[in-house]
């Protein structure tokens, strides 16, 4: 019997189906570098057909399989074990279609999220939702992951701008989901709204149809500083309270300030601030300048140490670099970087970094923060060394008390970026046995061999053998957490 | 025989003790949209009727499922607050029938409003999906499938739900003064705008074609909006359903705003009809064979239609659904509820 490699290979040929272990280090992990895994293979497919060839194949040979698109996510979703065969989305980069009248796109899954925009843009159109990773990641990652961005406060998260998709279900069927004339029809379930955000488990998008969104007459952008993080918090605040609608609430703190201003992502930020909120308030030019004076008024009112309004483009630009880089700039500060994603009640910020700075400097940990302020949702980022077993170690831990403060604060452990393998063992500390059993029930529907990307999201006998996958230390770790009293 | 539980826990202990098969109801305003209950006891969530909590600096909010939608928006219009998306009845009528939609494209619906639930499957199984907080991505999404369930996959008992403050200025107005392309040209390039009318719809009725809404945001937005469209001001008035007829029957659907001109054109003589912003249509037909060629032509447009009104066996009918989502709709009711009690 020929291997399921030769007949992939006899599929799609040899220069897309890639088998050494050379090739393979590129697939070895996502933006969450702590769980490292070689897949068996990586495939190259280019159109639903193939897709669906390839899934078909996979299934029969009871071989596990995992969606990838950029692998910019930062929970390990797309990292596939060492029996799984990577199908990687990237080469279906085609726009397919655009209704310049009914505001929609249909794409290819690996068409990365700003070159949508810039297809369209041209029509004063853009894709609005905008995670800091939209140069490189792809509107299949975004659907599977419900990305989100700093513009979602306004726009909302991917959801809310999926219309439909055709989906390579897990035993190579197909299913249309949604469409053009709604996402659900009247007579139909919502299957779009729960397939947005299964990461990966549910099977393979290959068409997605998204709304556009008419760019807005006019943007300001407001830069202000501050002397504390609380003053920051509540002026966001007392933005949200005024009712003002802001399309970016996002806030830096200092430690982040410091890192981009030494990086070639420097922004001119103030390096002394306690916290920087940036404020991005889109709409007609005369409604703006009222809504701008509101804001300045409001940073006044909680003693804004300075106030920048982008007077151009190429300011806005500037103004947002830090933060767009504000990960990359991170990065820097040690090999490895830990982004977590955290959400609390809006009204609960303050309590939860100081929280947070507690835990950090409990466990000894480098620990930064930078976040969309208006939804809650917060990003520490501890920066270690991930060939230092005993840092890791450290930083798995502080991540993890991190997430349960979020959760006790009455929020998610997961505002974004999903469960993937990182929060697998978290997830419990949302949800009930009986609510992951549910979960459980409705993901078998989709999936019910197991074979579409196992081991995320769900807690389960595989999913530990999944968290073993992760470097001895880590698995240490969460070993003599479980078996804590 | 109708069942109505005090409260969540009398609720599941009424669904753990095994009735047989239920038909849930909110306040029943809208079940004569689904086929014959038969031999089902009506299960009424009327008396579930606390607002648990409105946390208005965060903009959320959790409530029982038969909170009338009328007592929610008096509690939130005083703090300033509204959920923005039209439909009546209770919340949990709302929420499970989904059959108005969004009130402008691309706007706030009840399925970008839901933030998460506690339910109960038909055996009182209680379990908890999403979070009350406005952005969560942890584990899959199964209160989303609550959202045009009608009741028939679990019972939602809590909703969290997800709130907007109330803008500074509003206007409604009307155009009834044109014909019905140029009803439809018009109601298609509101649609296309950075700042769409918070709710319109396309009318047509025996007098004529006309368009309505509401203009939200600063005063300087709804005036600009109002001179460019030459949108007259006009009292407030928002029709979520076609009045069902005596005879005959009425379809429900889902099309794209530049189909509003082609729904128009397919609209028998004298059938009334309404198409929301978002894009959810309905109209009335005289009969069983209009609506079927109705159907037919939807279809070939690229809509999505079904019976919401008619002889019993008739609703639901609709425009075919893809095989591979109906397989996967039958899969879903059988896993949460396996002994199909929930009807
Ligand atoms: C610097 C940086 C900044 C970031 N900022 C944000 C942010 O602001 N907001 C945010 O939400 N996220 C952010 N992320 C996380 C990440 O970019 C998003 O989760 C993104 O959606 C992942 O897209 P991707 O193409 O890289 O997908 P991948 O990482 O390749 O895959 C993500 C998941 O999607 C599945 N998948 C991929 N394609 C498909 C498909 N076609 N069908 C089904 N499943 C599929 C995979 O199996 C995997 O589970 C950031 C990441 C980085 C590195």
């Amino acid at each position: 019997m020929p291997s399921p490699e030769a007949l992939l290979t006899r599929e799609l040929g040899p220069d897309r189906v890639l088998t050494s272990p050379d090739a393979l280090l590129a697939w070895e992990c996502d933006g969450f570098t702590v769980h490292r895994s070689r897949p068996r293979a990586v495939v190259l497919p280019e159109t639903t057909a193939e897709v669906q060839r390839i899934v078909t194949l996979l299934h029969g040979e009871r071989v596990p399989f995992v969606p990838r698109g950029a692998g910019t996510c930062l929970s390990g979703g797309p990292t596939a074990g060492p029996d799984a065969v990577v199908i990687d989305l990237a080469r279906m980069r085609k726009v397919l279609q655009v209704s310049l009248v009914d505001l929609f796109a249909v794409v290819q899954p690996g068409v990365v999220n700003l070159d949508l925009t810039s297809a369209v843009a041209a029509h004063g159109l853009h894709y609005a939702p905008d995670p800091s990773s939209q140069s490189v990641c792809t509107i299949g990652g975004n659907l599977a992951e419900n990305a989100g961005g700093p513009h979602c406060f306004k726009y909302g998260m991917t959801r809310e701008h999926v219309l439909g998709a055709l989906v390579v279900l897990p035993d190579g069927s197909l299913a249309r989901l949604g469409g053009p004339a709604g996402a659900r029809a009247p007579h139909e379930l919502d299957l779009i709204g729960l397939f947005c955000g299964s990461e990966g488990t549910f099977g393979i998008a290959t068409e997605i149809t998204v709304r556009l969104c008419r760019d807005q007459q006019s943007i300001r952008t407001l830069l202000a500083a501050f002397a504390s993080m609380r003053d920051a918090c509540r002026a966001v605040s007392d933005i949200v309270a005024a009712g003002l609608v802001p399309a970016a609430l996002e806030i830096l703190d200092q430690a982040t300030i410091r890192a981009v201003e030494a990086s070639v992502y420097r922004a001119g930020y103030p390096a002394d601030a306690a916290a920087v909120l940036l404020v991005e308030l889109d709409g007609a030019a005369d409604v703006l300048a009222e809504e701008a004076e509101e804001v300045r008024a409001i940073f006044a009112g909680h003693g804004a140490l300075r106030v920048e309004q982008a007077q151009d483009a190429s300011e806005r630009k500037r103004l947002w670099k830090g933060r767009k880089g504000a990960f990359g700039a991170m990065g820097r500060l040690n090999t490895d970087l830990y982004v977590l994603d955290g959400v609390v009640p809006r009204t609960r910020l303050e309590q939860a970094l100081d929280g947070i700075a507690a835990i950090g400097a409990r466990h000894g940990v480098l620990l930064t923060n930078v976040f969309h302020a208006g939804d809650g949702n917060l990003h520490p980022n501890i920066s270690f060394d991930g060939r230092d077993p005993e840092q890791t170690a450290r930083t798995i831990q502080a991540g993890r008390e991190i997430l349960q403060l979020c959760v006790d604060l009455g929020g998610s452990v997961s505002g974004e970026h999903g469960i993937g393998s990182e929060k697998i063992d978290h997830i419990a500390m949302m949800y009930s046995p009986t609510d992951l059993e549910v979960m459980a029930r409705v993901r078998a529907v989709f999936n019910p061999d197991g074979l579409c990307n196992p081991g995320k999201v769900l807690p389960n006998r595989s999913a530990c053998a999944e968290v073993a996958k992760w470097p001895q230390m880590t698995a240490r770790v969460l070993d003599a957490e479980a078996g804590r009293p | 025989m109708s069942l109505a539980p005090a409260n969540v826990d009398e609720l599941g202990e009424l669904l753990r003790t095994r009735p047989g098969r239920l038909r849930l109801c909110g306040g029943g305003s809208r079940q004569q949209r689904l086929p014959p209950r038969g031999d089902a006891l009506e299960l009424c969530c009327r008396r579930l009727d606390r607002i648990e909590r409105i946390d208005a600096p965060d903009q959320t909010c959790t409530v029982e499922v038969g909170v009338p939608r009328a007592a929610l928006d008096e509690a939130l219009h005083r703090l300033g607050l509204e959920l923005p998306c039209p439909g009546g009845g209770t919340l949990g009528g709302l929420f499970a029938a989904d059959d108005v939609g969004a009130a402008s494209w691309g706007g706030p619906s009840p399925r970008t409003l839901l933030l998460g639930l506690d339910g109960l499957l038909a055996d009182g199984t209680a379990f908890r999906s999403g979070a009350r907080v406005v952005k969560s991505v942890a584990g899959f999404d199964v209160h989303k499938l609550l959202v045009g369930s009608a009741g028939r996959l679990f019972v939602a008992a809590r909703l969290h739900l997800r709130l907007k403050p109330r803008p500074r200025a509003e206007a409604w107005f009307r155009r009834d003064d044109l014909d019905g392309p140029a009803a439809a040209a018009l109601f298609t390039t509101l649609c296309q705008q950075a700042i769409p009318p918070a709710a319109m719809q396309l009318r047509r009725t025996p007098r004529g074609v006309e368009l309505r809404g509401r203009l939200a945001g600063r005063a300087s937005t709804v005036r600009a909006a109002q001179q460019a469209f030459a949108l007259r001001e006009a009292a407030a008035d928002w029709l979520d359903h076609v009045a069902a007829p005596t005879a005959g029957e009425c379809l429900a659907g889902g099309a794209r705003p530049s189909q509003a001109a082609d729904l128009l054109a397919l609209l028998p003589p004298g059938s009334d009809f309404v198409m929301h912003g978002g894009g959810r249509f309905e109209l009335d037909t005289d009969g069983p064979a209009t609506s079927d060629q109705l159907l037919h032509r939807l279809h070939a447009l690229g809509a999505t239609a079904c019976i919401v009104h008619g002889a019993p066996a008739r609703r639901g009918l609709g425009t075919p659904t893809d095989p591979g989502a109906a397989r996967l709709a039958q899969g879903l009711a059988r896993a949460l509820d396996p002994h199909g009690l929930l009807v």
